[in-house]
């Protein structure tokens, strides 16, 4: 009476879950470099910016910290028609998940800003750098080098969370695998597999970033 | 980097090798009377077969059931909360007995799992609301209707095949389906009808209309337990024949449904 693993019932659907893969991968590249955007732009408000301005981007970034993705997409899906803001399912999902991501990479982008010291600029000036000389060769290197671990962290966490959106009908990796699951009742196999594709996409952006890093950067990450 | 792909493989090996052999048997009808309990698997997700009361407790048509057939067998219920992508790994790695919960019954899940004989049908129709001019099935193959479906409906591939023109939008649950019918998401939904009075009482404001189609059949479902289990699904056959010819299937079903089962299970001796 124990279970039989069986694949054969699953394997004509490795296709069908391979095209929610690149979509997972496409979500997370979109809401990455959208909250990139934003964290970099609400970082350099909190950082350089006037006061006033200061206070709405402090709230923004406290809200998203604290409230779960789950729930803020929840609002721009099924909220917001309600005053008359339709947003399709993936638009929903990414505009949720582009906001969060901003939160978080605003806090990264400040704490990039915040290593660089007075005496850095201060002998670029004395060598005599112009103001672009001294961001080309001595500002965006030492940032660069601080950011890209933990920016890189942030992206690959982004394409786990990706999975969030099956709940919104958004036909990505872990949507597809339900569909299939329900079909076929062979939830052990299907999962097992959208597992090995998760790996997948996070193995291979691991090893993007790392020789990224290794020949942009010239920093060691990690691949496991 | 040989080091990394060595650990990858062995990751994925011990995942292959471990899943077929640990043992996982389902309980027998001995084993379950010697326990003196029944664990069944309960997806509250789906009301009025099962949903939380305001005492946040679970209630409904499958809770009421399960402890007429706990009380037939003389043992306690337990129920172990499932939800529609887990219900069958429960089952799978005995850690329910049985699980209730929408189990529609068709060849490809009983490749799997075994089924028992019916506990209810279950009917299909169109759910749309009043302002939409639709009247068949046929209305809705157009490319510029968007059904708003449930994932895992028996319907879908249905749907694909005989709605091709149709978009589609795949939601978690019922609760989400009616709330983006009610807010205009999509035109319609093409799924079972039994639960529509219960479910779109929430939204007063709204005219709904349900139309039922009979092109996609009648389907039912049962208990599932896991293959091969004939000593407690034999004795499940029986008790549900009692329970559909005292009438406390339909009693329960009139409780929680709020109307008549539609189609009528035929109940036999023979099964």
């Amino acid at each position: 009476m124990s279970y039989t693993v069986q694949f054969s019932q699953v394997t004509p659907y490795m296709g069908y879950l391979a095209g929610g893969a690149c979509l997972s991968l496409q979500m997370a590249a979109i809401s990455f470099f959208a909250g990139g955007t934003v964290g970099l732009a609400c970082a350099s408000v909190l950082e350089y910016g006037p006061a006033w301005a200061r206070w709405p981007v402090k709230a923004y970034v406290v809200f998203f910290l604290n409230t779960p993705l789950l729930v803020q997409i929840f609002f721009f899906y099924f909220a917001l028609p309600d005053v008359g803001i339709m947003l399709g399912s993936e638009q929903a999902v990414l505009v949720g998940m582009s906001l969060n991501a901003g939160s978080y990479l605003t806090e990264i982008m400040r704490t990039g800003f915040r290593v660089l010291r007075r005496s850095e600029l201060e002998a670029a000036e004395t060598l005599g750098f112009t103001r672009l000389q001294t961001i080309r060769h001595v500002i965006w290197p030492h940032i660069c080098k601080v950011l890209f671990l933990p920016l890189s962290n942030q992206y690959i966490i982004l394409t786990l969370t990706t999975s969030i959106a099956a709940i919104f009908g958004v036909e990505e990796l872990t949507g597809r695998a339900y569909n299939v699951n329900s079909q076929t009742f062979r939830s052990l196999e299907v999962f097992l597999i959208a597992a090995l594709y998760y790996v997948g996409l996070t193995f291979v952006a691991s090893i993007m970033l790392h020789m990224v890093g290794y020949h942009v950067f010239g920093i060691r990450r990690k691949v496991f | 980097m040989l080091g990394i792909m060595v650990r990858l493989a062995c990751l994925v090996g011990i995942m292959f090798v471990a899943l077929p052999a640990g043992p996982a048997w389902a309980r027998s009808l001995d084993e379950i009377l010697h326990a003196g309990t029944i664990r069944v698997g309960i997806n509250p997700t789906l009301p009025p077969l099962a949903l939380f009361d305001e005492k946040n407790e679970l209630v409904g048509f499958d809770v009421d059931l399960a402890q007429e057939v706990a009380s037939k067998l003389g043992v306690k219920l337990e129920i172990v909360q499932v939800s529609a992508p887990d219900r069958v790994p429960f089952v799978a790695s005995g850690r329910v007995d049985v699980v209730l919960g929408g189990m529609t019954r068709d060849t490809l899940r009983a490749k799997v799992i075994d089924f028992s004989v019916p506990i209810n049908s279950e009917n299909y129709g169109i759910i749309t609301r009043e302002d939409k001019s639709f009247s068949k099935l046929s209305d809705l193959d157009n490319d510029n209707i968007t059904l708003v479906q449930v994932r895992g409906g028996a319907v879908i591939s249905f749907i694909q095949k005989n709605l091709p023109k149709a978009h589609l939008i795949l939601l978690d649950n019922y609760n989400d389906r009616d709330r983006a019918l009610a807010q205009g998401r999509g035109d319609a939904s093409f799924d079972r009808i039994d639960s529509m009075e219960y479910r779109l009482k929430i939204f007063p404001a709204i005219k709904w209309k349900i139309i039922p189609s009979p092109e996609f059949g009648v389907t039912y479902s049962g208990f599932g337990m896991e293959k091969g289990n004939y000593s407690l699904r034999d004795w499940l056959n029986i008790a549900l024949y009692e329970l559909h010819t005292s009438g406390m299937i339909e009693t329960l079903w009139e409780k929680w449904f709020l109307r008549p089962m539609d189609t009528k299970v035929p109940v036999t001796p023979y099964f």
